[in-house]
């Protein structure tokens, strides 16, 4: 599998936060922060963001719009960022260290798809070589 | 204040920040939305934190948190003022206000920095109206000014979160009912106010140390909380009173001790066994000074005894050192005006230290409200002690066998085994 274009790591959760103190907002935000700033250190941090929880729904062929995207509150979008990864298993790895994992955070992984189709090794080397 | 739990400062954040911060900005909000709308203003700083934990992170965190959360509080409060239609005609007036309201964190107006603590002073007399309960005032102060959650404030009083939920809940709704403002009164009414500011601060500093056990991590943070609020207080001229000034001394000299172990503040017997050295010498330094400034006038209050009593033990180099004989002279005044059961036996404990265990008993006997304290370990444990040093083991050893079953502390159990066990050894 290609790594070159990273992994997309997608945030998810239900409003987990609502009910903390500041106290342990604090604590919890401090995590988040180190656990960002380290990816960012290791160079694996090719970029991300938080979104916004208010947005809008464009719905298929009827084109409807709607202001509640989110039918599930479980699958509230908090934000994404994409990493830097040799694999698929290296990438999960590092979303197994997210800090909101505790607290109900979903981390979805999906490496980003490739450009050009995929060579296979063995195809590869016997292009080089000619 | 030292505490028993090791906390470590966060790296880039000071500690505690977003508690305080929560709670000067529901302070300054206070201003704008009215007391009738507490929960609002309390909702839209949670929702302020609530953006830092989703933002920064990805951002890292930002150079000037404090001012950060100012902001995002200021625009989320904005938000609501334009949508509210009942905000509508004071609209122009509040924009303009939220606009030049707290400025930048960065370049700290003393302006507004006057301002927020003039607000501060209100908000913690408005907390304190005497419309509401003693317990109401102390969840309302730590929600609202000091920025606990209900669990935690719950956590440290040891009752459900419900409990406290509906406790707040109906305080909020009070201050609605009763169109409390958010002003500070003044003639008689500030005297009688200040009165239930004084005493609700005690009892949250008591909450505080009173069975800070270890068992409970929460509870060190409420006696620095009391001693910030009284701070606060005391620098302001509504709250510059001796009286206010004794009570300030008495938790300071009271704070000081803490660090040491806390589970026996309140019991003299352990006084014995503390560690003097770990006593907070700066805030025995603070604490006499807000003792000198207490007895600037008339007034002698129960604070002044108490703070005069925890001096004494402060001054003090050692256990046997201490200067009883005018600790009892204390008590003995103090008791005049607090005629207490517990008050008895702290004085019966100290008399005992002057005239012997004999006396001390006797006198503990003799406490006329003495059956109200039948269920109280500390009046077991007390005859249990005295009768020891009156070579009584056995008298002694039934005393401690009832105090162990009543103390509800494991540190208090584990001492009165020990004491326990010394009697039937010997």
């Amino acid at each position: 599998m290609s790594t070159d274009n990273g992994f997309l790591l997608i945030f998810r959760s239900a409003s987990w936060y609502q009910d903390l103190s500041p106290e342990q907002m604090q604590q919890v935000v401090e995590s988040w922060v180190a656990w960002m700033d380290r990816l960012k250190a290791e160079e694996k941090w090719l970029g991300g963001d938080a979104v916004e929880r208010e947005g809008r729904l464009v719905m298929g062929k009827t084109r409807v719009v709607s202001e509640e995207p989110f039918a599930d509150a479980r699958e509230t979008l908090g934000g994404y960022l994409v990493l830097k990864a040799d694999s698929l298993e290296e990438a999960v790895l590092a979303a197994q260290q997210c800090p909101g994992l505790s607290y109900g955070v979903d981390v979805e992984v999906r490496p980003i798809a490739s450009k050009y189709p995929r060579l296979d090794d063995a195809v590869s080397q016997e292009l080089t070589r000619r | 204040m030292a505490t028993n739990v090791t906390e470590t400062a966060p790296a880039g954040l000071a500690e505690h920040l977003f508690r305080r911060e929560a709670g000067k900005l529901v302070t300054a909000l206070t201003r704008v939305f009215g007391l009738h709308r507490l929960e609002g203003a309390e909702a839209v700083v949670q929702e302020a934190l609530v953006r830092a934990l989703r933002i920064w992170p990805f951002h890292g965190m930002p150079r000037y948190p404090a001012a950060w959360l100012t902001q995002t509080t200021r625009n989320l409060a904005l938000d609501i003022i334009r949508r509210e239609a009942n905000f509508e005609h004071k609209q122009q007036q509040l924009i303009a206000f939220m606009a030049q309201w707290p400025g930048r964190a960065a370049d700290s107006a003393p302006l507004q920095e006057a301002d927020l603590r003039e607000t501060r002073i209100r908000l913690l007399f408005a907390c304190c109206h005497p419309q509401l309960s003693p317990e109401a005032h102390v969840a309302l102060l730590l929600r609202v000014l000091c920025g606990f959650s209900a669990a935690e404030i719950a956590g440290a009083f040891l009752i459900a979160e419900s409990a406290i939920l509906q406790r707040l809940a109906e305080a909020r709704q009070t201050l609605r009912e009763k169109q409390v403002a958010l002003v500070i009164p003044d003639g008689a009414a500030l005297f009688s106010r200040l009165e239930q500011v004084l005493h609700s601060l005690f009892l949250l500093f008591n909450e505080g140390c009173k069975a800070a056990s270890g068992e409970v991590l929460s509870r060190a943070p409420l006696c620095q909380e009391a001693i910030r609020l009284a701070e606060s207080l005391v620098e302001h001229p509504a709250g510059d009173q001796p009286k206010a000034h004794a009570l300030l001394a008495l938790l300071l000299l009271n704070g000081a001790r803490l660090p040491a172990p806390a589970e026996s503040a309140g019991n003299l017997l352990r006084l014995r066994e503390q560690n003097r050295s770990q006593w907070d010498r700066g805030l025995i330094a603070r604490g006499l000074y807000h003792l000198a400034r207490a007895s600037a006038g008339e007034v002698l209050s129960e604070y002044h005894l108490q703070a005069g009593i925890a001096a004494i033990h402060c001054a003090a180099p050692s256990y046997a050192a201490t200067d009883w004989a005018q600790i009892l002279d204390l008590y003995d005044q103090l008791l005049a005006s607090d005629d207490s059961p517990q008050v008895a036996l702290n004085r019966a404990v100290v008399l005992a230290e002057v005239r012997g265990p004999q006396a001390g008993i006797d006198a503990v006997l003799a406490i006329p409200d003495l059956p109200m304290l039948k269920s109280y370990y500390l009046l077991h444990a007390v005859l249990g002690e005295l009768e020891l040093r009156q070579n009584n083991p056995r008298a002694a050893a039934t005393y401690f066998h009832t105090a162990v079953q009543l103390a509800e502390l494991k540190s208090e159990q584990l001492y009165l085994t020990r004491q326990l066990q010394a009697c039937l050894g010997r």
